[in-house]
């Protein structure tokens, strides 16, 4: 959920997608601005926060990267339950991992919250010449399904600062307090800003 | 030789042996005894089945020669294929020297000559193809038996002189938890190459059959589940053997436990749908391989909990690789913890040396945000508990300890940033998970929340948040980092001897009878004799207290500071713990070993069981002077090394 402050918001953020289309990778560019060849697997899901500033709005994403592998997929309710936003990725020189990600967009539609932004990510762009997933195909599909599409790079940085700047774009200016779902929402500062601004 | 209904059987154990080229000998135990040999291109095999337990069987079965070829190419050592586990298992075998009283064990266990070649003799009781009518702990009792069998073949993993006083009914094995035996000293510890090694190979490469220790897990489809060495998918041939033996046992209503072929061991075990196997030439008793065989199934669990048996029921061919993707490491790392880890066999924890003061900290810290959401707060560093809570009454079992640390400090995804996991726990409970919050402090300190609340993450967070800051302000993070760097305890620093405790040690440098100033003396004494380790030429030591269900190791003194003499220790003492636990007629309180390697102390009381490594050319009487000095030394230093706070785990 995202909730609004004054002139800041906090937005719960889950990232999807199959194992190895770079989910992991991804969050680390654009939190610590690392990239790692060998990025390990991740086990149930890892937390990050990170807050980008738009249009005078500051936005702490408080960021779920779940884990693609298999044995997570009932699990991940537990993680996109009440999010304000979800980053579906894929890798482009995957098909299997583009199948896998429109599973993750219709089990996110039939969540029914309408307000989900959500952004469809196919990743690994750096590596064109292996590509298996066509940009125009997954173009069509995000249109088709309401999500916005981009081609990342975790490697290189494309459009890695643009994905998230995008989607706190696109968070709803303010949205009712839904009925706290559980979860304690922690108030603690920012741990950080991020320093790059929307185009770097 | 006669064969009897079970042609089965023979093609089973048959397949077994040819896949592996091992196998002079294969003998196991099954309700109706029959006995016969086989033909293979290889030579021939002698297969046995009975249930008498009146006597030995002969299994005279390939030639000779033939025999010896195999054996050379399965236990050369240089050969070993790809350096992962050049130094993982030792394959020497140790000469027995002394003390072993021929008239305890009953002629028929002895090793004999049958047609002129050397044969191997097993009395039935000893061989492993139970009745799964027995209970768990029976089972337990027969590995024992085949333990005490082990010794009678293997003149190398012979009992020791039994010193004194007799059973001591040993403990149900607890747990374990992991330990490294100093951050500076432990050499084996930092061998592990992380994932998996020999992608490969399958059985069909020599290099594959070469590795020392195989470890299976498979379905009881005989779909392949996990292989430490080569990839699981071109073992499926291999893992239908496997099935195909345990399940033809299985169908007679017995369960195969195990096999000896050679130099092999083959130890098998049935947890549901889910069968373990272990294949190795590292002269392991029995015992400890079993228990690794079921440390490797609570890994599987903790991953995934027993509610992966319900995937068989509804599919027998239900493939579980899949949902095992991306736990290599974690199930590497457990295996490579079996060859340097004694939690692997002592079932205690152990717990990183702090100052009591420190660990009282630590312990208000966790105790501080103790409520109905948290069931346990673990403080790890490394491998080594810091401290532990357990909230509502509830106690952590040291395998869970030894499980959970094992699956944390093999993931690297942990230490990137704060996560939180289903994990199970399977000593608390197997067939739910819980959920794990986990966060590195610093580079070893990590702090491990469980709950049951799968909605907890920020409640947690800001528990880790209280506890971290705490542990800030008091200095204890800083405590622990300078224990890290300092290591436990050192054998050089033993304080000199005192004379309540008997004579003076062989070395004289070390302190004199009632020396106070023990300190002094000790230190100058070390440094005269580099290389020679402590008091009476002790290179190491491990106490465990029975109580508390914790251990403590010393760092490797310089004798031991090569990963083969660590990994002969470590051997040596898996071994010792084994006899004294597992002799048929009860345990035995004291023993006393010499070989060309060291000389070994174990002495096991009602409250602790130490164990010691001497210089083999150590005396007795002195060695066993410094072990009292050791264990007294223990209690006075027990509040830094132990977590006392810890109410005894009650299971
Ligand atoms: N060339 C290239 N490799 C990438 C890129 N992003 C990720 N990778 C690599 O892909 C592999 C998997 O990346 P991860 O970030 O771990 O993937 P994940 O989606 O988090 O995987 P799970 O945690 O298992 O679900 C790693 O080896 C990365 O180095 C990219 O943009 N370009
Ligand atoms: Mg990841």
């Amino acid at each position: 959920m995202a909730t609004v402050g004054t002139n800041n918001m906090q937005a719960k953020l889950v990232l999807l997608g199959d194992m190895g289309a770079g989910k992991s990778s991804l969050v680390l560019r654009f939190v610590k601005g690392q990239f790692q060849e060998f990025q390990e697997s991740t086990i149930g899901a890892a937390f990050f926060s990170q807050t980008v500033a738009v249009n005078e709005t500051t936005v702490k994403f408080e960021i779920w990267d779940t884990a693609g592998q298999e044995r997570y997929h009932s699990l991940a309710p537990m993680y996109y339950r009440g999010a304000a936003a979800a980053i579906i990725v894929f890798d482009i020189t995957n098909n299997d991992s583009f199948v896998r990600a429109k599973k993750w967009v219709q089990e996110l539609q039939r969540q029914g919250n309408e307000n989900l932004v959500m952004a469809l990510a196919g990743n690994k762009s750096d590596l064109a010449s292996k590509r298996k997933v066509e940009t125009e195909e997954a173009q069509t599909y995000a249109e088709e399904n309401g999500l916005f599409y981009l081609e990342t790079s975790a490697k290189s940085a494309q459009n890695v600062n643009e994905l998230f700047y995008e989607i706190a774009r696109r968070l709803p200016k303010a949205q009712p307090i839904q009925p706290p779902s559980g979860m304690l929402l922690s108030d603690r500062p920012a741990d950080r800003t991020a320093k790059s601004s929307c185009c770097s | 030789m006669f064969s009897r209904n079970c042609a089965d059987r023979h093609t089973c154990f048959g397949l077994l042996a040819l896949r592996f080229n091992y196998s002079p000998y294969l003998a196991c135990r099954t309700a109706p005894r029959t006995c016969t040999s086989y033909s293979t291109p290889l030579g021939n095999f002698a297969l046995i089945f009975g249930d008498d337990d009146d006597g030995p069987c002969y299994l005279p079965s390939y030639a000779p020669e033939k025999a010896e070829d195999d054996r050379d190419l399965l236990s050369s050592e240089g050969v070993n294929g790809g350096g992962a586990d050049a130094t993982s298992e030792e394959g020497t075998s140790e000469v027995q020297e002394f003390h072993r009283n021929e008239d305890e064990y009953p002629p028929s266990q002895s090793p004999s000559d049958v047609n002129g070649f050397k044969c191997i003799s097993y009395n039935m009781k000893e061989l492993d193809l139970d009745d799964d009518r027995r209970s768990a702990e029976n089972m337990e009792g027969s590995c024992e038996q085949a333990k005490d069998s082990d010794i009678e073949v293997e003149p190398a993993a012979g009992n020791g002189h039994v010193e004194g006083y007799k059973s001591y009914a040993s403990s149900e094995c607890g747990g374990a938890s992991k330990s490294g035996q100093g951050q500076d000293t432990d050499l084996l510890k930092r061998d592990l190459i992380p994932g998996k090694q020999h992608q490969n190979e399958d059985d069909s490469s020599a290099a594959w059959r070469r590795h020392k220790k195989h470890f299976f897990i498979l379905s009881h489809a005989g779909k392949p589940i996990y292989s430490r060495y080569g990839d699981e998918h071109k073992l499926a041939g291999f893992s239908a053997t496997l099935q195909a033996i345990m399940s033809f046992v299985e169908n007679g209503g017995d369960s195969i436990k195990y096999v000896r072929a050679g130099d092999h061991q083959v130890v098998f075990l049935v947890k549901g749908p889910v069968y373990l196997v272990s294949i190795s030439s590292t002269d392991e008793p029995l015992r400890a391989l079993r228990r690794q065989l079921d440390l490797l199934h609570g890994q599987l669990l903790l991953i995934l909990t027993k509610s992966l048996e319900k995937c068989f029921v509804k599919n027998a061919n239900f493939d579980l690789r899949p949902l095992l993707g991306g736990t290599e490491n974690v199930f590497s790392s457990l295996i490579h913890s079996f060859s340097w880890n004694p939690a692997s066999f002592l079932c205690s924890y152990t717990c990183l040396p702090l100052s009591h003061t420190a660990r009282q900290a630590a312990g208000a810290a966790l105790q501080d945000v103790a409520d109905n959401d948290l069931l346990f707060a673990l403080l790890l560093s490394d491998s080594k508990v810091i401290s532990l809570v357990g909230a509502q009454k509830a106690s952590l079992h040291p395998d869970d300890i030894f499980l959970l640390s094992n699956f944390v400090s093999s993931s690297e995804s942990f230490r990137t940033t704060e996560s939180f996991s289903p994990v199970c726990l399977p000593k608390y409970n197997s067939t739910v998970f819980v959920y794990a919050y986990v966060r590195y402090l610093d580079t070893d300190t990590c702090l491990i929340l469980i709950t049951k609340n799968s909605e907890a993450f920020f409640h947690l967070k800001d528990c880790r948040a209280r506890v971290e800051s705490f542990l800030m302000e008091t200095h204890v993070l800083r405590d622990i980092s300078n224990s890290v760097a300092r290591g436990g305890l050192r054998v050089e620093d033993l304080p000199a001897g005192d004379s309540i405790y008997g004579s003076v040690p062989r070395s004289k440098r070390v302190g004199t009878v009632g020396d106070g100033k023990a300190s002094n003396s000790t230190a100058a004494g070390t440094k005269e004799r580099p290389g020679v380790g402590g008091a009476a030429g002790l290179w190491h030591f491990i106490y465990r207290s029975v109580y508390l269900d914790q251990y403590v190791a010393s760092e490797f003194s310089s004798p031991t500071q090569t990963p083969e003499a660590q990994k002969r220790l470590f051997r040596a003492y898996e071994r010792l713990y084994a006899s004294m636990h597992g002799a048929p007629g009860g345990s035995h309180q004291m023993q006393y070993r010499r070989d060309e390697n060291h000389v070994l102390l174990a002495w096991s009381t009602a409250d602790f069981e130490f164990f010691a490594a001497f210089d083999p050319l150590a005396e007795k009487s002195s060695a066993i002077t410094v072990c009292n000095r050791v264990c007294q030394w223990i209690r006075d230093v027990e509040n830094d090394f132990f977590f006392v706070g810890a109410s005894p785990f009650n299971w």
